[in-house]
């Protein structure tokens, strides 16, 4: 137990000093840009009319305050960190005054829903069906679920995603094709809400995991037809060990430990993956919400988005990092 | 064979041919790793199997425990247990499902041990996939049943708690012992146990490979290429060369008298104290079991060699009670 506490402090510091990295570059690319989001706002808000110099000049003071733009870049840098300290990102600029937190905690249930309602099924789907594929290797069967995974596989998913669109949203008209829920429908906790949001999730889920399953199953058929020839399989088959307990504790539970580590990987790509999506199937989620930030030059709401997502991926590959030493007690040791 | 009134072997294996068959750019290809072999092992007997690297010796106990995969094909010949009565044969159209039989009348040691236990189960799971099918007790009395047998090959019952990562070179080969001995096997197999560990651990562990099967009075098949083993280990002792078996007799006789000349050349090669001259290699290297060559598989290497070895293929023939030996230059009535 001392060496897995001691695994978990190393690990939790390495989580520690992976988001101070990332949010002071967050901070740093959105400083180093030449566009200057007070500029901009107060060159539209005048673009209308002649507007005195000495309003325009309290204008741009007010916005420097909004901002935390005040001073130079240090203390820039020390007022985003007490801001970030308390989980305050200024309003936003694109739908001012609402605060920047206020739109992002409105989006990221639907993109973390979304994405990983997605990414654990095809993550489980596809290592099933192709550790069975690499078992059964003589299934006709599951060869041809290979030859289907392989074909899928490199089409992008915004390819799949406008397929779908078109074959459920006009050839046959059976699921909705935008949204995240009914327009109609009230929000609440009930059953036919929360229907009706499982109804429009069908083709984005559908869309990211047509294309994703193929690379688990490879890489699952793969690992498995490699593992069928290590010593202990081979040694537990002359031993007479009942066939099924050799598939699940021998086969597949050695062939998972990489694919773990991958999908603590996938599920860091969450965040970039999901923004095409959203966009085709107008998913009132984080990647949208992002797109339109970035086309309203709204600063505070990039750089709120870009830290929550800096956050959110490196807790979720520290939760499947603090969790391996479960599946695999040699980690422990190193 | 000679010895009537001894009881049934529990192992004969009679005429057994076992061929690799390939087929790489539309040519076929039989590599005879096991050509027309015929052996038995008698109860409470350690029975050493030697030769050099590639000989076909793993491909034939890979045969007699019934672990064959393509491209392996048993091309004729059989494979009989007799298991207190109970016979087996491997190779018979109406073989038996061999589950039942794995573990509780035929197991098996492996070549390196550091790997035949699943890195991700404690050994105490391992011993019960192996062999709580066959102790017919609850969980709770199987486990001291096993702890017991632990104890006895001086193992502490701890082990069983371990991962196999945790446990050392020697104590995970001593654990693999434990795990083919623990249901009283009539028959074991062990290829190559030693193979990977020093000798001093090595010591220990043939010590303990002997004792156990003194206790449970099994038979056991040991194979190595270390001819010091053999001396130590084995009653009897078959030398194997190009997927053929060339001698088979009582150890020490083979060791004092050997009559193939590759069987002599290989206990020349053992080190004897005071020895100051060096060793002399053997000219030439196996012959490819794909194309052997014609005759004696041996002439090509053969001080000994006859024009006849080079025609004719020698048979096993006996030169003593319990000795045999394919060698036209120690079978007198064939010189020519």
């Amino acid at each position: 137990m001392t060496s897995y506490s001691g695994y978990m402090l190393r690990r939790f510091g390495q989580f520690v000093l992976v988001v101070f990295i990332g949010i002071n570059l967050a901070f740093l690319i959105t400083h180093l840009t030449p566009i200057d989001p007070i500029e901009q706002t107060i060159s539209a808000a005048t673009s209308f009319g002649s507007t005195s110099p000495e309003a325009i000049a309290m204008m741009r003071q007010a916005l420097r305050e909004l901002y935390g733009l005040e001073g130079g870049l240090w203390q820039q840098y020390a007022a985003f960190w007490k801001r970030i300290a308390v989980g305050d990102f200024g309003p936003s600029l694109s739908a001012f005054p609402t605060p920047v937190s206020d739109l992002i905690w409105r989006a990221l249930p639907w993109t973390v829903g979304l994405l990983s309602v997605s990414t654990l099924l095809t993550w489980c789907l596809g290592n099933l069906l192709g550790g069975l594929a690499g078992y059964f290797q003589k299934s006709s069967m599951l060869r041809f679920a290979g030859v289907l995974a392989m074909g899928f596989h490199p089409i992008p998913y915004y390819i799949t995603a406008f397929v779908l669109l078109i074959v459920f949203g006009y050839l046959w008209p059976v699921l909705p094709i935008t949204g995240g829920y009914r327009m109609s429908m009230p929000r609440g906790f009930n059953v036919d809400f929360i229907l009706s949001v499982a109804q429009h999730s069908i083709l984005p889920v559908l869309s990211l995991m047509i294309v994703g399953l193929g690379g688990w199953f490879m890489g699952m058929r793969a690992l498995v037809s490699n593992i069928v020839s290590e010593d202990y399989v081979q040694y537990a088959e002359l031993g007479g060990v009942a066939r099924r307990r050799i598939l699940t504790s021998y086969i597949m539970r050695n062939a998972l430990l990489p694919q773990v580590t991958g999908l603590a990987m996938s599920l860091g790509a969450i965040f970039n993956g999901a923004i095409i999506t959203e966009q085709v199937f107008g998913y009132p989620g984080i990647g949208t919400l992002l797109v339109s930030a970035v086309h309203a030059g709204d600063y505070s709401l990039v750089l709120g988005l870009t830290t929550v997502s800096i956050i959110a991926v490196s807790a979720a590959v520290l939760l499947i990092d603090l969790l391996y030493p479960l599946l695999d007690p040699r980690v422990k040791v190193r | 064979m000679s010895e009537g009134a001894a009881p049934a072997p529990v192992l004969t294996v009679t005429a057994l041919r076992a061929y690799y068959q390939t087929r790489l750019f539309g040519i076929d290809r039989d590599v005879r790793a096991v050509d027309n072999v015929t052996l038995h092992v008698n109860a409470n007997e350690i029975y050493g199997l030697a030769g050099e690297s590639s000989c076909g010796k793993t491909t034939l106990i890979k045969t007699i425990a019934g672990a064959i995969r393509p491209p392996l094909k048993v091309q004729g010949g059989s494979v009989e247990f007799n298991f207190h009565g109970r016979r087996v044969s491997l190779y018979d159209k109406n073989a038996p499902d061999l589950a039942d039989i794995r573990w509780r009348h035929l197991s098996y040691i492996m070549q390196g041990s550091m790997s035949v236990l699943n890195p991700l189960r404690r050994v105490r799971n391992s011993f019960v996939d192996f062999a709580f099918r066959h102790i017919h007790k609850p969980m709770a009395e199987f486990l001291d049943t096993v702890r017991a047998h632990l104890l006895r090959l001086h193992l502490q019952p701890e082990v069983l708690d371990a991962y196999p990562h945790e446990l050392s070179g020697g104590m995970r080969q001593r654990v693999a012992i434990a795990l083919a001995t623990v249901c009283r096997p009539e028959f074991i197999i062990a290829d190559e146990p030693t193979t990977a560990l020093d000798v001093i651990v090595q010591k220990g562990v043939l010590t303990m490979i002997r004792e156990v099967q003194r206790e449970i009075g099994s038979s056991l098949i040991f194979v190595t290429h270390d001819m010091a083993v053999h001396a130590n280990l084995c009653d009897r002792l078959g030398v194997m060369y190009a997927g053929r078996l060339v001698e088979e007799g009582p150890t020490a006789e083979i060791l004092r008298e050997p009559r193939h000349p590759y069987t002599a050349h290989l206990i020349a090669s053992l080190p004897r104290i005071g020895d100051v001259a060096p060793k002399k290699a053997l000219e030439g290297t196996p012959p490819s079991l794909a194309d052997p060559p014609l005759g004696c598989r041996f002439h090509p290497r053969c001080p000994l060699a006859m024009d006849i070895c080079k025609r004719e293929n020698p048979q096993m023939e006996w030169v003593g009670p319990v000795h045999r030996v394919a060698c036209f230059a120690a079978q007198p009535g064939k010189r020519q």
